[in-house]
């Protein structure tokens, strides 16, 4: 059985002498310095036991990757068989899960890899990286009604360039790969992590862009106009249209229009297809299988954007599941005399240089600060969203390095999913 | 700074959290400072570079937020319809473009355009006439989004110069990216902290900014760094591993060095990569500041000199 990990344990990330600089050593939460203790907080298990969907979201630079990896982990280490999509390639986090990287296959962790660190794990868990123009092209494939029509429009210039280079696409395509694995069966759950755009809510927008733009009259204008002879002709359509149409041509140079219009109409093919999967997705986002878990950390920007999100969950009738602070700087325990440093210096055997018992106050003085930030902020935090007792609220420890092994993500799995 | 000060567009970017916001409002007020006329852009609908700068909310508008810095927010809807006018010169047809109900769906959903027309916005202020001649601004900071690596936006314009056919969009999206690529003009500003990921990264957007990007990379700005307070002998010995008897007071003191040894190794190995790395880098303090204001801005304007 794993130990359970009490929160203080993840501060207490001691190693090995020599470790690699840079990196906690491998195995950090045991042995810990101090001896475990029973400590009972509410986690995500709730989540992980009755839905099929966890959505991570949160604004970018919060450790969003990490928390998705951690309550998948805890997933499988409770019996599931779960696949935690990522959309960065994560290269630390497939370290720490034994893999050389994050890879657009699904690669299911061995299990000898959770043996080797003391891991029960009773399902499955498999990872894979967002290809953003494969589920792009796959959607293009599916719903194209023959393969001259599929091939026309993957090779078109324009289309080329909306599915890899241009943003926005990565939003809707994370959701389009979703749906597509959540209807195959898969997996028992599937852990998302949501792309780091700049404002979390881009994401759920997604759908009703692609909607929108495919039902404006606009695109319908552009059909009409080229449809019928294969060349953009103004004179097809009605007057007032064909005005917009010219000032839309205007700004964007005559020919684009044209290479618009011949994208548009291929495209045409897969509308009906393209538009009832999009409602699928919208639709998707208020089913209950689906939980949102908004990742912050204290500092005041990302609680703004973690507030915005559920304030912006709530308008939509759905609700923020679970709250998970990460980075969160603990209060020191103890404010020991410059004598008890010594002392304790003395038992455990270091020697450091002049003015050791200073610098290791000043370093607790400067967690001290560090802690009473967060306290402040959290406060805020609190009030808004603490308010709602329907949502779990995990603190995850902030911890002095990355997270490079099995042992420290099952730590943080085990505090944030049980 | 000296290349800093002669240049009309710098672009901040760097990940969620490294504190962007307030780099980018602190170059503007060192830049003010030396009596460069500053036009601080954000991209951001809950924007803090005002709060940071001690202002009123950014607006739409061009608004004058201290002496010798503006700001202005950058709403793509606003912006692309600014964009639609200067060119259409006519009410009637940018309404008739714009303001139909019909359309909007349409530019909302064409991936690329709101990019473009907020980095767009940004660059025509760069090349804004004064009424009485010269330039309007000598500055625009242009505080990117903070999205995985802050690149998307800035390939928008080489995008429309690869796939758009000549006419005004593409001429546009042309001059601004000859004036970003232009070392004399342009540059980019990353800020990055001094941990595994942030510095991996920053590591990857440099050698995409000198590669695939061909933009001038200016400077690395590296925030937030501790002092170190261990030796590396002295991390070492922190670092044996042992138990410590939780009832002991002063072993808080050791556990707490376990930490920071841990996190001083982190910051000496990510700072070689980042040292390994062409360009100027600026070095800055962590301040112990979690809500950041003018003063922290002003204290960290001073370092930037």
């Amino acid at each position: 059985m794993p130990r359970r990990v009490a929160a203080g344990q993840l501060f207490l990330a001691a190693g090995p002498a020599g470790a690699r600089i840079g990196r906690i050593p491998s195995g950090s939460l045991a042995p810990p310095c101090y001896a475990p203790r029973a400590v009972s907080r509410p986690t995500l298990e709730p989540l992980i036991a009755k839905r099929r969907v966890i959505l991570c979201v949160g604004c970018g630079g919060v450790g969003k990757t990490t928390i998705a990896a951690a309550i998948a982990l805890a997933a499988a280490r409770q019996g599931k068989r779960v696949l935690c999509m990522t959309i960065d390639p994560a290269r630390r986090l497939a370290n720490s899960l034994g893999l050389e990287r994050m890879a657009t296959e699904e690669t299911t962790v061995p299990r000898e890899l959770f043996a080797a660190a003391g891991l029960e794990v009773a399902g499955e868990l498999t990872v894979v990286m967002l290809d953003t123009k494969r589920t792009f092209d796959d959607l293009v494939t599916r719903h194209a009604s023959n393969a001259a029509a599929r091939d026309r429009i993957l090779s078109n210039r324009l289309y080329r360039y909306i599915s890899t280079t241009l943003a926005g696409t990565q939003e809707y395509m994370a959701m389009e790969k979703l749906l597509a694995v959540q209807s195959e069966g898969r997996f028992d759950l599937v852990v998302l992590d949501t792309p780091p755009t700049s404002n979390a809510l881009d994401f759920l927008d997604a759908p009703d862009r692609m909607v929108g733009a495919l039902d404006s009259a606009a695109m319908r204008w552009f059909i009409e106009a080229f449809q019928s002879t294969g060349r953009l002709s103004l004179n097809l359509v009605a007057r007032s249209v064909s005005v917009v149409l010219r000032g839309i041509g205007r700004l964007t140079g005559g020919g684009f229009l044209e290479q618009m219009a011949e994208l548009i109409t291929e495209l045409d093919d897969l509308f009906g297809g393209f538009r009832a999967r999009a409602h699928a997705v919208a639709a998707a986002f208020r089913s209950p299988e689906f939980a949102y878990v908004v990742v912050t950390t204290p500092a005041p920007a990302a609680l703004r954007e973690a507030e915005f999100f559920a304030e912006r969950l709530r308008e939509q009738g759905m609700s923020t599941d679970a709250l998970v602070v990460n980075r969160v700087h603990r209060r020191p325990r103890a404010q020991p005399s410059d004598a008890e440093v010594g002392t304790a210096l003395a038992a455990a055997g270091i020697a450091l240089g002049e003015g050791g018992v200073a610098r290791l106050q000043r370093a607790l003085h400067e967690e001290e600060s560090l802690a009473s930030a967060d306290t402040a902020s959290l406060a805020s935090l609190e009030r808004s969203i603490g308010a709602d007792r329907a949502t779990i609220r995990v603190d995850v420890p902030a911890l002095p390095g990355d997270v490079h092994d099995l042992g420290t993500l099952a730590g943080i799995s085990t505090l944030v999913g049980g | 700074m000296a290349s800093l000060d002669s240049l009309r567009f710098v672009f901040v970017t760097g990940k969620g959290g490294v504190g962007k916001s307030t780099v980018t409002a602190s170059l503007a007020v060192s830049l003010a400072a030396r009596g460069r006329r500053v036009l601080v852009t954000s991209t951001d609908a809950k924007e803090r570079l005002s709060l940071l700068l001690g202002a009123p909310p950014l607006e739409p508008e061009v608004r004058e937020l201290r002496a010798r810095i503006w700001g202005v927010k950058l709403e793509p809807s606003v912006a692309l319809r600014e964009y639609g006018a200067m060119i259409l010169k006519s009410r009637a047809l940018t309404s008739a473009v714009f303001d139909s109900r019909y359309t909007r769906g349409f530019f909302a959903g064409v991936p690329g355009l709101s990019e473009w027309a907020m980095l767009g916005k940004a660059w025509y202020h760069a090349i804004e006439e004064a009424p009485g001649g010269g330039p309007r601004f000598d500055t625009v900071l242009f505080d990117a989004p903070a999205t995985g690596h802050g690149l998307d936006m800035l390939r928008v314009p080489r995008v429309i110069v690869e796939i758009v056919p000549p006419g005004v969009l593409r001429r546009d999206a042309e001059r601004a990216w000859a004036m970003f690529q232009d070392p004399r003009q342009s540059g980019v500003v990353v800020v990055t902290l001094a941990e595994d990921m942030p510095a991996n990264e920053t590591v990857e957007l440099c050698q995409a900014l000198g590669g695939e990007l061909g933009l001038p990379l200016t400077r690395i700005v590296v925030n937030a760094l501790v002092e170190p307070l261990f030796t590396e002998v002295e991390r070492g010995l922190l670092l044996q591993p042992r138990s410590l008897d939780r009832d002991l007071p002063g072993n808080e003191a050791i556990a707490c060095g376990v930490r920071r040894a841990i996190r001083e190794r982190v910051q000496e190995e990510s700072l070689a990569k980042l040292r390994a790395l062409p360009g100027e880098r600026i070095e800055l303090p962590l301040l112990f500041d979690y809500a950041p204001g003018p003063p922290t801005v002003a204290k960290l304007a001073e370092l930037l000199r």
